[in-house]
């Protein structure tokens, strides 16, 4: 006798799943680890950028795009205190980070920058051995564990470690371009920040090195909260889960200044701006 | 400001609507070798889907071309997909007045009751106004024009049921069976004609709108 035939699965019983893109609702879900309040930042009394207000949500890319003097910059530096360091840069409104004043009186700008990492345009490492730049950082904190092991964990999260493991004394500027890029990443990973600020971190590399850079974003969000700055609008279509874009616009007095004009999730951005500047800006008729 | 982007989005909706242009000139073909059961124009309309074909291929190529090249994003991203699904569409309308002229060449030769040619008659001055009317939605951006395509397809759906209706009481004589199911072809192509006439309707729609939606629910239709 032939056996029985087992009746056909439903297709309630199919297990078919299907997601539409995440919108910023979702996003929101994640926990916020800066609150910006209305921020605006001079330079000896003009605003490079005013009244800006976002949240940044943990474990997630967020881009900044926008046309060159809208404030990028300016911006992403407000997360590390880097515009401390400018003596006539005046920054007003609120910047709370992880529900703390990040700009209260009790705070540190050097351990805020331990938190809150950067990586620079140029790649900038240190003219010494590909070793003493990435333990620097933990040097000069003096950070528990065994040195070696951080210095080998941060160059293997930047994806960097195979590279040269067997090369740690040579000097850093011995390194290709991108692999420097990977450099200043791994020195900024070894102090074990939460935060990485990176401003233009491939703008200086091939494609192949860019692509490194961003598959080594991706890999990186699962741990911290990463904040690119980029001109190239592909790459923050590629990379970021949020993109805010910042314009110019004239001040009552005839100057310019960074505003906030959009923010929201990555796919929006790119597909149905709510903003005009915004689609004039990504589809290429302006800036 | 991208010029040569711009010009070449502005070429290749121009091309569009020339393969809508010849779409329509087959179809008017296509209904005169049915009213007239003439083999020959028939023919000629099966050659000249090689025309549209071309056309078909020139704006798969532009697109293609433009996506590798120009990456567009926001409404010229949606624009380029709007495009992509209309150049489908307009290929398979073509397809359908091939399949038209072929069962005109097929059927045999019996007298056609004249209620089923004035049948034919409207459903193809149907299909015509609705590929009038969508792509001239899509040309002017105009949403409510688009829209307006469900009801003009539910109009070629009831004169598609009145045909069926006549075939069915054209009687069992063999060669009348023959007949109807020819006919009952054409007139099913008729009334997809105006279904891929509805779908550049949605295409439009989600141009302007950035949300797609289908007009109709084929799983949950509107009671008749």
């Amino acid at each position: 006798m032939p056996e029985a035939k087992a009746p056909p699965v439903t297709i309630a019983e199919m297990n078919v799943q299907i997601q539409s893109a995440p919108g910023m609702e979702d996003l929101r879900k994640n926990e916020v680890v800066f609150d910006v309040d209305d921020v605006t930042v001079s330079y000896e009394g003009d605003p490079a950028i005013s009244n800006v207000s976002l949240d940044v949500y943990k474990n997630l890319i967020t881009a900044i795009i926008g046309p060159s003097g809208c404030g990028k910059s300016t911006f992403i530096r407000c997360f590390n205190r880097m515009n401390d360091l400018i003596p006539s840069a005046e920054i007003d409104g609120h910047i709370e980070y992880h529900g703390e004043d990040l700009y209260g009186p009790k705070v540190d700008p050097v351990e805020v920058r331990q938190r809150i990492g950067m990586v620079f345009q140029k790649p900038n490492p240190f003219p010494k051995p590909i070793y003493d730049n990435v333990a620097f950082g933990p040097r000069v904190l003096n950070m528990p564990g065994s040195l070696d092991e951080r210095v080998q964990h941060a160059l293997e999260q930047a994806a960097l470690w195979d590279d040269v493991k067997d090369r740690l004394k040579r000097n850093a500027l011995s390194l290709s371009g991108g692999q420097q890029q990977r450099l200043c990443i791994a020195r900024a990973l070894a102090v074990e920040p939460d935060v990485i600020l990176m401003d233009e971190p491939a703008s200086a590399l091939d494609p192949i090195a860019t692509s490194r850079i961003e598959d080594l974003m991706h890999d990186l969000k699962r741990n911290y909260t990463i904040l690119i700055v980029t001109h190239n609008m592909q790459q923050a279509a590629r990379v970021a889960d949020a993109t805010a874009f910042f314009s110019v616009d004239r001040t009552e007095d005839g100057g310019r200044t960074g505003v906030l004009v959009e923010y929201d999730v990555t796919h929006k951005i790119f597909t149905n701006p709510s903003d005009k500047r915004t689609e004039d800006y990504v589809t290429g008729r302006f800036g | 400001m991208r010029t040569s982007f711009q010009e070449e989005l502005d070429r290749l909706e121009a091309t569009l609507q020339e393969e809508g242009a010849l779409v329509l000139r087959a179809l008017r073909g296509a209904l005169n070798a049915v009213d007239a059961r003439d083999s020959d124009l028939a023919d000629e309309v099966i050659g000249f889907d090689d025309e549209i074909d071309r056309l078909y291929v020139q704006i798969e190529q532009g697109v293609e071309s433009l996506l590798a090249r120009q990456t567009p994003v926001a409404s010229d991203l949606r624009l380029v997909l709007a495009m992509i699904h209309i150049n489908l569409h307009l290929e398979r309308m073509a397809d359908y007045c091939v399949t038209i002229a072929k069962l005109t060449k097929l059927a045999p030769e019996v007298d056609p009751d004249p209620h089923l040619l004035e049948g034919f008659d409207e459903m193809g001055a149907r299909a015509e106004e609705m590929i009038r009317v969508a792509l001239d939605s899509f040309a002017s951006r105009n949403l409510e024009g688009a829209e307006s395509l469900m009801q003009l397809d539910e109009l070629i759906d009831r004169a598609n049921r009145r045909v069926v209706e006549q075939l069915l009481a054209l009687g069992a004589a063999p060669e009348m069976r023959e007949y109807g199911l020819r006919m009952v072809l054409v007139s099913r192509a008729l009334e997809r004609i105006g279904d891929h006439a509805v779908d550049i309707g949605e295409q439009t729609a989600y141009l302007l709108t950035a949300e797609f939606r289908e007009f109709t629910d084929a799983s949950h239709p509107a009671p008749r």
